[in-house]
C-alpha cells in the first residue's frame, strides 16, 4: 500500500494511501486530490492528469511510453522533463513516498 | 436486463416540450438543476441528470453507466458501433481507429492540409463580401478534413456533409418517419461501398487514415466494423466542429474585446475554443443504460433504467461555473464536460481543437476584413435567442449570415 504526496499549485500538500497495482491517476481521483482531471478515465487520450514527478525520484519511476510522450507535447501546462500523465505511472510497493506536482492547469 | 421505459420509483416526473426544448433548453435545465437534478422526463423517455458532479461521477463508472442501450435509434441507423459499447470491445475499436486522431498525427500529418482547404474556400468567397459562414466555411472545411482523416479519397466534402445529415435526422427520429430512414439507409449504404473500396486500397498501401489503422491494426478489426465505426465518425464529426466554430464566431462578433484579444494574441483562441464549447456546447447529452441498481441524485435507479447525461446542463452549472449563462474569456479554468468522459472522450477533440482554434477562427477573421454580423444576427447574451440557433440533443448555428469588405 504505497502512501503518494500530491503537492498542489498553493503550496498544499495531500497524501493519499493507494493499493498497489492502481495507476497514480486513480489515486488521485479516488482520494479527491483537486487538479488531477482525467477527463478520458486513464485512456492516455486527453493529457488532463499531468504531473511534474519529483525530480529526485524521476528515475526511479521511469520515461513516458510513446502515446505518453506525444500527449505531453500537449499538455496546458508547460511540459518539463519530469512530466509524466499520472495515468499511466503504475504504483507498487517500491513508488511508496512517491512526490509529484500538480500543475496549474490541465485544460 | 431490459430497458425500463418508465420512471425509476422516486424519480420525479417532469413534462419538457420537446419543441421548446430545441428552441431553447437552458431555463429547463437551470430548473431542473435546482428542482429535479434526475428526472424522468416523458417526452425523451429518459431520466435526465442535470448537475455538474453527477455527471462527473456516472461518467466514471462506465460499468454502471453503459454505453449499451437497447433500442437505441444510433443502433438502429448505423449498426454496432464503438459508441455504444463498452470495455473491451468498444477499447479494442477505439484502439484501432484512434492513432490518426492524436495531436502530434493531427500537427504532422494534417494541419497543414487543413490549412490549404480554408484558404482555397476564403479565396472563393473573399469577392463577395458576404456569405453564410457555416454553410460557405465551416461546413465544407470540417467535411473536406473529415473525409481526409479518415481516408475516404473516393468521397467529395458535399458527399460527406450530406451523409451525416441524413444519419444525424435518423438518429434523432423519434417520429419513425419513413423519409427519414430511407435517407439514412441510403446514406450508410453509400458509405458501406466507399469504405470497402479504400479500405482494400489502404491494405496494400497503408496511408495513416482512420480506415488505414483499423485495417492494419493489431488486433483484428473486420470490415463491417470498420464501416460502422466510419458511419459514426462522420455523423458525429461534421456537426461538432461546425457548430464550435459557428457559435464561436458568433460570439466574438458580438464581443470586440475579445475578438481584439484573440486577433492580438493567438495563444487565445485556445480559451475561445474550450468557452464556446462550455457555453453552448455541440453535443447536449448522450444516452446510458444502467446494469445494476445504483442511487444517484437521491434516486435509487433500477438496473436497466434509461438516463441522459446533460453536459449542456453541467457546463452551466453555477455551483461549479459562476455566471454560467455568460461567456467569458477570464473564467477560472474548471473542466467543462463537451467532449465528454471516461473512455468514450471524443475521439476528435484533437482535430476539431485545431482545425477551429488554431486554423478556421485566425483565418476567417484575418482574411475576411471588417467582418460583422448581418442585421438579425444578433442574440442575446445567453446565447438563447438567436433564431438560427436550434438543437438540445446536438446544438449550433444553422446559419451565420455575414458581411464584410470584398477583397479582388
Amino acid at each position: 500500500m504505497p502512501t503518494v504526496i500530491f503537492q498542489l499549485p498553493d503550496g498544499t500538500e495531500r497524501k493519499v494511501i493507494a493499493a498497489s497495482g492502481t495507476v497514480l491517476m486513480q489515486a488521485a481521483v479516488s482520494g479527491g486530490v483537486e487538479g488531477i482531471v482525467a477527463e478520458c478515465g486513464g485512456n492516455a487520450s486527453c493529457a488532463t492528469c499531468h504531473v511534474y514527478v519529483d525530480s529526485e525520484q524521476a528515475e526511479l519511476v521511469g520515461p513516458p511510453n510513446d502515446v505518453e510522450d506525444e500527449m505531453l507535447d500537449f499538455t496546458a501546462a508547460e511540459r518539463r522533463p519530469t512530466s509524466r500523465l499520472s495515468c499511466q505511472i503504475h504504483l507498487s510497493d517500491a513508488l511508496d513516498g512517491l512526490v509529484v506536482h500538480v500543475p496549474e492547469e490541465q485544460v | 436486463m431490459s430497458a425500463l421505459t418508465t420512471a425509476a420509483p422516486g424519480a420525479p416526473v417532469v413534462e419538457l416540450d420537446l419543441a421548446e426544448l430545441r428552441r431553447d433548453p437552458y431555463p429547463a435545465y437551470a430548473e431542473l438543476r435546482r428542482t429535479a437534478p434526475l428526472a424522468w422526463v416523458p417526452s425523451v423517455g429518459r431520466h435526465l441528470l442535470t448537475r455538474y458532479d453527477d455527471i462527473v461521477h456516472a461518467e466514471k463508472l462506465p460499468e454502471v453507466f453503459s454505453s449499451r442501450e437497447e433500442g437505441s435509434l444510433l443502433l438502429r441507423t448505423v449498426g454496432p458501433n464503438m459508441l455504444r459499447e463498452d470495455d473491451p470491445d468498444h477499447r479494442r475499436l477505439r484502439a484501432a481507429a484512434e492513432p490518426p486522431t492524436r495531436p502530434r498525427q493531427v500537427r504532422d500529418q494534417w494541419a497543414a492540409a487543413f490549412e490549404r482547404t480554408a484558404h482555397k474556400l476564403l479565396d472563393r468567397i473573399a469577392g463577395r463580401g458576404e456569405g453564410d459562414l457555416i454553410r460557405d466555411f465551416a461546413e465544407p472545411l470540417v467535411a473536406a478534413n473529415l473525409a481526409l482523416v479518415l481516408g475516404l479519397r473516393n468521397a467529395s466534402a458535399a458527399d460527406i456533409a450530406d451523409w451525416s445529415r441524413a444519419m444525424m435526422d435518423g438518429n434523432s427520429n423519434y417520429a419513425d418517419d419513413p423519409d427519414i430512414w430511407l435517407r439514412a439507409e441510403r446514406a450508410t449504404r453509400a458509405i458501406e461501398e466507399a469504405v470497402a473500396e479504400m479500405a482494400e486500397v489502404t491494405r496494400r498501401e497503408p496511408d495513416g487514415s482512420v480506415i488505414s489503422s483499423m485495417v492494419h491494426a493489431a488486433d483484428p478489426v473486420a470490415l463491417a466494423e470498420i464501416q460502422n465505426n466510419v458511419k459514426v465518425i462522420i455523423g458525429g464529426g461534421v456537426n461538432e466542429p461546425r457548430d464550435v466554430f459557428g457559435v464561436g464566431a458568433w460570439a466574438l462578433l458580438q464581443r470586440p474585446d475579445a475578438l481584439d484579444r484573440a486577433l492580438k494574441d493567438p495563444s487565445a483562441w485556445k480559451r475561445v475554443f474550450e468557452e464556446t464549447a462550455r457555453w453552448i456546447s455541440p453535443i447536449g447529452m448522450y444516452p446510458r443504460q444502467l446494469t445494476q441498481d445504483y442511487e444517484i441524485a437521491g434516486v435509487t435507479l433500477p438496473a436497466g433504467s434509461r438516463v441522459a447525461l446533460v453536459i449542456a446542463s453541467g457546463n452551466r452549472d453555477e455551483s461549479v461555473f459562476e455566471r454560467a449563462d455568460e461567456f467569458d474569456l477570464d473564467r477560472p479554468h474548471r473542466p467543462h464536460l463537451a467532449f465528454g468522459g471516461g473512455p468514450h472522450f471524443c475521439m476528435g477533440a484533437w482535430v476539431a481543437r485545431h482545425e477551429v482554434s488554431a486554423i478556421a477562427w485566425p483565418l476567417v477573421f484575418s482574411r475576411l476584413k471588417g467582418l460583422r454580423l448581418d442585421d438579425g444576427a444578433t442574440a442575446s447574451d445567453s446565447g438563447s435567442a438567436a433564431g438560427s440557433l436550434d438543437g438540445w440533443v446536438f446544438r449550433g448555428l444553422t446559419s451565420l449570415d455575414v458581411t464584410w469588405q470584398a477583397t479582388a
